[in-house]
């Protein structure tokens, strides 16, 4: 008996181990398939180095959207790429059928497209027609950023996007919306509590990760793998544009908390220099964006911005700054030419490069910045002495903000920024503020060889 | 694990006689058997465990995945939804409802709906309406039946209302002296017995379905003339329907969505929550041809008024030309009932957290209001300002696109600096006063009440000193300072283009609106072709002005300007009266000669340079001040300018009460 048994449930685990494979290999091929699913089948894909399916559902939507007159355009930073090495070609080809899908076909989870807000009415028919389609779709809202820095109103949540899902391809359609300072803004793509998030792989998505502020594109209506389709007339500007597009929202609600606590300067002087400042600001960005060069906010003005969302009054002067690499012989030309006669003029290109120009009233300065492996510096020169200060900075990228009515750069890592330059106390206004003492990394440099004196130290 | 596939007992029964050999060998090797045995156990357990874990990281992984492909995209705020009313399948409703000299309250399922206990305050009927179904208040008014006419608003209300709506009365402290015997009737027919009979400080509740059952009618009649009723607590039960008997059966479309969320809401609107042929909520005007305003926001301030902001934009959206898309309602406060009509026409609201108090309070949300516009359409030169008690003239928009019309030449408006606003309304507009829609004015003060903004005007100048919340100033006023004004000008139109029906308001009351708005002449000619465009350039007009006074007939100043034959019984002419006006703050004969034309008195409104322009019997009408108007040297010397004495003392009481009272409201 005890024997039978012992065999008997030897056999019966070993059963148990055999369901037991049989199981894991089932859960694993599971698994695989899921996995292969969510990556949409990257064999067929490769097998034929073609997805139809993507072509069919970026002709359905493009279908829907025309039906609608919904005027929207590609942005897909992929098929851009592609379309921007033949641009010339697709330009002067007209309307035959081509040979073979290249754009449209290679298989990928989404092909991005562009909406300007103003240019369509919330139909809701279009979702309707979508769904009669075959369509999914999601739609990501979220606070209009165009009132937040306004005190106390509450608009309507706004589209910042849209999902539609067909078969195993989605169309990621951004909302673009115009923004005082003349550019287009799109929102990120944050999903809420309730939100499927399998809906699509929001990972792979190419906007959406950050806010991003672009120039308005000049279209171009283009036939590319038998499809009509609007493009940015200048795809490599636009793929240039997009590497570096993301935006920072002014922290309006710490503005505001800081104009609690230190109310804001109404007085007629105030008032004035602040116009005058928005002006001279709006000059400086015409011309430095006319010669191509990059500048930020920087000193007084960046923290304005990032403290209050607006000039600080009691500041003499705007500043600005100018990565030496970008230091052009015609910025000087160019701003007399503007109108305002260059102040002084102190460094040298390979060294402590500044600039300061008059305009009405207020000054304008530019400090050059220069990039070392680890931190990166500006200068100062005191005329009187000819000694030099440097001002050290932790490395920084730059990033797009609305500031007075314009699109501009400021340092995406502002705190770091303003930390170094004023220190942990930068919260509380300062009214005697010092170049020389004052700033919280500041460091002596040296003074300059008398007999450079003429050359480094140019006061007009 | 795999090479263990090719486990020994696999398939015992078909491979027998292997099976059976390799028992036999077994059984003779008993140590060897054993120790197969423990492996064998040993192995399954391993595998057991192996497998477990492996289910355990696939899951993990595939749950990590799924995690990390949406955290970057997670919004950082956790909106847990509570539901805010919690299902009720409740079908009965606890209703009390309690009218009394200084208080009146009315709960449903214990939370109060209304309660008034404020001295002096809220006298009259008390009318809430329920939802049916759900039980939900979908509006509250008072009649003040002590006094005339609010019994007729109160059956217009009533008849408005949907047929199947619970209502709930309640009296405070007295509303039977001018409760008519129309009204009476209204009530009679709900359902009441008590009401043809309601006198003199009774005290009453009613609770009735509209054209159906009654819940519940108390009355305290009083004693005496000096003395109200006694207390009177109604409590009673009303049994809910079905939220489909509760609804109409409109077509299932877009717009009747947005009309049944709207009228399962609310009531008091009439015919556009009829379940038979509503009022239409899309209205498709005639475009206009070569429109310039069709691009220009439009931003409609409003308060706590929403059947006037539902009168409001139902005339907006009617009017030709509009762009629904460019509209947005600015809400002063979180008013419900406002930002329903708004959704109801499918257009923007926004709405503003209360500032400061009174005239500040208007005047932060006219500033919050501007500052937004200007911010949601980045590329307006312009914004078309309009408020909520505001009717528009068929051809509002007409005005609007001369300025557009303006605005293609910027350079040129730049260039005349001279222009500070386009108004809608003309001050002096009154019927006796204004007779040609295609004439247009320059004025030096500005009207509002529907007027256009240069945005650089807005950005630049008034925007960065706007009057700070603490400030208790009207922002017209603030607007039409000097300072601010800068001896720039308005374009107005001879007749209105707008029209001002609101009665309830900051600075209205019946009586300041009977006497200054409602004779005003309003335009209801559509597409007037505007004459003199042109001419309304700053030098164009001093041009005009010089030929209208060369062709003008000087009147006979010996008679009395206020008399009716002042001016000739003849029509089309140009006719000039000259007035004394020592400087140019000097408006006393003005103000005198305004008062018996019976027009705007209340400031001086509508001049030009100490000259006004208005119609006498369908006669172009001038008055020029002598001395101060450059245009005295038009005056013959024999003329001598019209001096009128200042008012009497007792005509000064009459005329302060007035103002006081606007002021008050």
């Amino acid at each position: 008996m005890q024997k039978i048994n012992r065999n008997v449930a030897l056999a019966l685990l070993s059963l148990t181990s055999l369901v037991f494979l049989l199981f894991q290999l089932c859960y694993y091929k599971f698994y695989l398939s899921q996995k292969n699913g969510a990556t949409f089948s990257k064999v067929r894909g490769s097998q034929s180095g073609q997805d139809s399916t993507r072509w069919q559902v970026v002709r359905k939507f493009l279908g829907l959207i025309s039906s609608h007159n919904i005027p929207v355009y590609l942005i897909d930073p992929l098929i851009l790429r592609l379309v921007d090495k033949d641009i010339e070609h697709i330009r002067s080809s007209t309307d035959g059928p081509s040979p073979e899908c290249k754009y449209f076909c290679a298989p990928r989870d989404f092909t991005t497209f562009a909406l300007l807000d103003k240019t369509w009415k919330h139909d809701v028919g279009l979702f309707r027609t979508a769904e009669k389609m075959g369509f999914q779709w999601l739609k990501i809202i979220n606070k209009d950023p165009r009132l937040d820095g306004m005190d106390d109103l509450s608009g309507m949540e706004i589209p910042l996007h849209y999902i539609f899902k067909l078969a195993s391809h989605a169309i990621h359609l951004v909302v673009f919306y115009e923004r005082s300072g003349n550019f287009l803004w799109h929102g990120p793509l944050r999903l809420k509590q309730h939100m499927d998030r399998k809906f699509v792989p929001f990972r792979k998505l190419h906007f959406g990760r950050y806010p991003g502020a672009y120039e308005k594109p000049e279209l171009l209506l283009v036939s590319i793998d038998d499809l009509k389709v609007q493009i940015p007339k200048n795809p490599s500007s636009f793929l240039e544009e997009m590497s570096h597009s993301r935006f920072l929202e002014c922290r309006y609600r710490e503005a505001r908390a800081f104009f609690q606590l230190y109310p804001d300067d109404a007085s007629v002087d105030a008032v004035e220099f602040r116009k005058k400042a928005k002006s001279l600001l709006h000059l400086a960005a015409l011309t430095l964006n006319n010669l191509g060069v990059k500048f930020w906010l920087s000193s007084g003005t960046c923290l304005g911005w990032y403290r209050q969302c607006n000039v600080i009054p009691h500041s003499k002067d705007v500043d600005l700054g100018i990565f030496i690499r970008d230091y052009k012989a015609d910025i000087i030309p160019a701003f007399q030419k503007a109108g305002l006669p260059l102040k002084h003029k102190f460094g040298k290109v390979e060294d402590s490069l500044e600039l300061s120009f008059q305009g009405e009233d207020v000054k304008l300065d530019i400090f050059f910045f220069y990039e070392e492996d680890d931190h990166i510096w500006n200068g100062g020169t005191q005329a009187k002495s000819g000694k030099k200060f440097k001002y050290l900075f932790p490395k920084f990228t730059l990033c797009w903000t609305e500031f007075v009515e314009l699109k501009i750069h400021v340092p995406c890592e502002t705190l770091q920024y303003v930390e170094a330059n004023y220190g942990p106390e930068w919260k509380v206004p300062v009214k005697t503020w010092d170049w020389k003492t004052s700033p919280f990394n500041v460091q002596d440099n040296g003074v300059w060889p008398i007999d450079e004196w003429d050359n480094v130290i140019q006061i007009y | 694990m795999e090479e263990w596939k090719p486990n020994p007992p696999v398939k015992p029964h078909k491979k027998r006689s292997w099976y059976l050999a390799w028992k036999y060998k077994l059984t003779n090797q008993r140590a060897l058997r054993k120790l197969c045995q423990t492996g064998a156990v040993l192995f399954l357990l391993v595998t057991v465990i192996v497998n477990i874990k492996l289910i355990l990281d696939t899951r993990r992984a595939a749950y990590e995945e799924e995690e990390e492909s949406a955290q970057d995209y997670d919004d950082e705020m956790l909106n847990v939804e509570v539901p805010r009313h919690p299902v009720n399948n409740k079908k009965v409703l606890d209703v009390e409802v309690y009218s009394s000299r200084s208080k009146v309250y009315v709960a449903v399922d214990g939370t109060t709906v209304l309660e008034d206990e404020a001295r002096e305050q809220g006298r009259g009927i008390h009318v809430i309406v329920l939802n049916q179904a759900t039980g939900h208040v979908m509006a509250k008014r008072v009649f003040d039946t002590y006094s005339p006419h609010e019994d007729e608003a109160m059956v217009l209300f009533l008849n408005m209302v949907a047929r199947g709506r619970i209502l709930i009365f309640t009296i405070k402290d007295e509303g039977s002296f001018h409760l008519k015997e129309t009204a009476k009737n209204v009530l009679k027919s709900l359902g009441s017995q008590v009401a043809p009979f309601l006198s003199w400080r009774d005290m009453w509740t009613f609770v009735g379905k509209k054209g159906g059952e009654v819940y519940g009618e108390k009355h305290a009649k009083s004693p005496a003339l000096s003395t109200w009723g006694d207390p009177v607590l109604l409590k009673t039960e009303v049994h809910l329907t079905s939220v489909e008997d509760a609804e109409c059966h409109w077509p299932d479309t877009e717009l009747n969505r947005r009309r049944k969320r709207f009228c399962s809401k609310v009531e008091g609107y009439g015919s556009v929550c009829s379940c038979k042929d509503p009022t239409p909520i899309e209205f498709n005007p005639d475009p206009l041809k070569d429109n310039k305003v069709f691009d220009v926001p439009v931003a409609v301030i409003a308060g706590n008024r929403p059947n006037y902001l539902y009168r409001m934009l139902r005339s907006l959206l009617s009017a030709q030309g509009v762009n629904p898309q460019m509209i947005t309602v600015f809400i002063d406060g979180y008013y419900e009932e406002p930002m329903d009509v708004v959704e109801l026409f499918g257009l923007s609201g926004i709405q503003h957290t209360p500032i400061s108090i009174k005239n500040a309070r208007v005047s932060q949300h006219y500033k919050a209001s501007l500052t937004a516009t200007f911010n949601l359409f980045p590329d307006a030169k312009f914004a078309v300002v309009l408020e909520e008690d505001l009717d528009i003239s068929v051809d509002f928009f007409r005005v609007n696109s001369f300025l557009s019309f303006l605005s293609q030449s910027i350079h040129l408006l730049e260039e005349d600096e001279s222009l500070y606003c386009i108004s809608a309304w003309n001050d002096q507009g009154y019927e006796h006063t204004a007779e040609d829609p295609s004439l247009l004015y320059r004025v030096e003060t500005m009207p509002g009440l529907g007027w256009v903004l240069r945005k650089s005007l807005y950005k630049d100048e008034l925007e960065p000193k706007w009057p700070t919340p603490e400030k208790l100033w009207d922002w017209d006023m603030w607007m039409r300072m000097p300072e601010q004004r800068k001896g720039r000008e308005c374009i107005i139109p001879d007749i209105s283009r707008s029209y001002h029906f609101g009665i309830v308001g900051l600075n209205m009351n019946g009586y300041f609106h009977e006497a200054y708005f409602k004779k005003h002449k309003f335009n209801t000619v559509p597409n007037v072709q505007l004459k003199n465009v042109e001419s309304l350039r700053k030098d164009n007009y001093e041009t005009e002005i010089h030929r209208l006074l060369g062709e003008a007939e000087v009147l006979d100043h010996s008679k009395n300007p206020c008399e009716d034959s002042f001016v000739p019984d003849t029509e089309g002419r140009v006719y000039v009266m000259f007035i004394r006006m020592e400087q140019e703050a000097d408006f006393t004969t003005w103000t005198q000669l305004a008062k018996c034309l019976h027009i705007w008195d209340l400031d001086v409104r509508g001049n030009h340079k100490g000259l006004w322009r208005l119609f006498r019997k369908k006669n172009h009408f001038l008055v020029v001040g002598v001395p101060a108007s450059p245009y005295s040297s038009k005056k013959p010397s024999s003329v001598t300018p019209i001096y009128m004495e200042p008012p009497a003392k007792e005509e000064g009481a009459v005329a302060v009460p007035a103002v006081a009272a606007a002021e008050q409201t």
